[in-house]
């Protein structure tokens, strides 16, 4: 497992200038998500967007340590669902979330994949992810007819996500992300 | 740019790709299959189910007790009944889901059940 981050000592651990970082971070994220609030990335189907705000999570995950990219990611989803999308919102927002980061820490552990993988299975498992809460709310299994078309849009989503992941974690210095 | 991915990518790409193709298939074969059917009961058991859009004539026999329920048109039924007032006789073509058709002296009732209505669950979500 090669990454281009701080040394391993320096990946966790709280400091001041990280926790910083990462509140800057998770409102960077939640301007990414009012963004497709505000333009919706219209393709005739509900529920398909680009997901940018998980640029921002991936980026963290490489760059400082899964305790923050996860932070981020659910601060991230709990003020979009306070600010857009409502109580329903944010819980499926989150259950898609959860479900995408867990699949990218484990693609990301394994050491297999590079980024544009673990965006890619991260796409797909946040639309799996909200498609079950979607399943148990309507409590009907004819939604999953809906299945397919979340698959192949969670794919193109998580790869041009990892194709911007990729380019910004290899430009950013990494002293931006550094502990102190 | 493409010399980052790596072999496990590729891999998961395809299973991924061939999964959702796989699921495509799936849903479009389970969307595709018969909405619309006629149960027919007969002494409060289930005596078969027989799907709307296939002319069927049906011949059901229960002791002396006689009936004939014919499917034709996307509509059922009751053509021949042996029972003394005739009302199922007489009830004429149903074809809507819920609609009945009961033949109260022979124990006979006929209804047609709906498909699921995929629309209306996948438009809860569309909202």
């Amino acid at each position: 497992m090669k990454h281009s981050t701080p040394s391993p000592s320096d990946r966790s651990g709280w400091s001041p200038r990280r926790i910083t970082l990462s509140a800057m971070l998770a409102a960077l994220a939640l301007i990414f998500s009012y963004i497709e609030v505000i333009f919706p990335f219209y393709t005739g189907i509900p529920g398909v967007k680009l997901g940018l705000a998980n640029l921002v999570v991936v980026v963290a995950l490489y760059k400082m340590s899964p305790s923050y990219a996860v932070t981020i990611n659910v601060v991230r989803v709990l003020m979009a669902g306070l600010l857009f999308t409502g109580l329903f919102g944010m819980l499926y927002s989150l259950a898609g979330s959860i479900c995408s980061f867990l699949i990218m820490y484990l693609c990301w552990r394994s050491g297999l994949f590079s980024v544009l993988g673990v965006s890619l299975a991260g796409g797909v498992f946040h639309n799996l992810g909200q498609l079950a809460v979607a399943a148990f709310a309507v409590s009907s299994a004819r939604i999953f007819l809906y299945f397919p078309v979340l698959i192949f849009s969670g794919m193109a989503a998580g790869i041009i996500v990892g194709i911007g992941s990729h380019v910004l974690i290899s430009h950013l210095p990494d002293q931006i992300f550094r502990r102190y | 740019m493409f010399k980052i991915i790596r072999k496990a990518d590729i891999v998961l790409f395809i299973v991924l790709l061939a999964f959702g193709f796989a699921m495509l298939f799936f849903t479009i074969r389970a969307a595709s299959s018969p909405g619309e059917q006629v149960v027919i009961n007969v002494d409060g058991n289930e005596y078969g189910r027989y799907p709307l859009d296939q002319d069927n004539v049906i011949e059901i026999h229960n002791g002396d007790r006689h009936n004939t329920v014919t499917i034709k048109d996307g509509g059922v039924f009751m053509s021949y009944s042996t029972c003394e007032n005739q009302i199922c006789v007489h009830e004429g073509v149903v074809t809507t889901p819920g609609q009945l058709i009961v033949c109260l002296p022979n124990y006979v009732i006929v209804e047609i059940e709906g498909g699921e209505d995929s629309d209306e669950a996948l438009d809860a979500i569309a909202q």
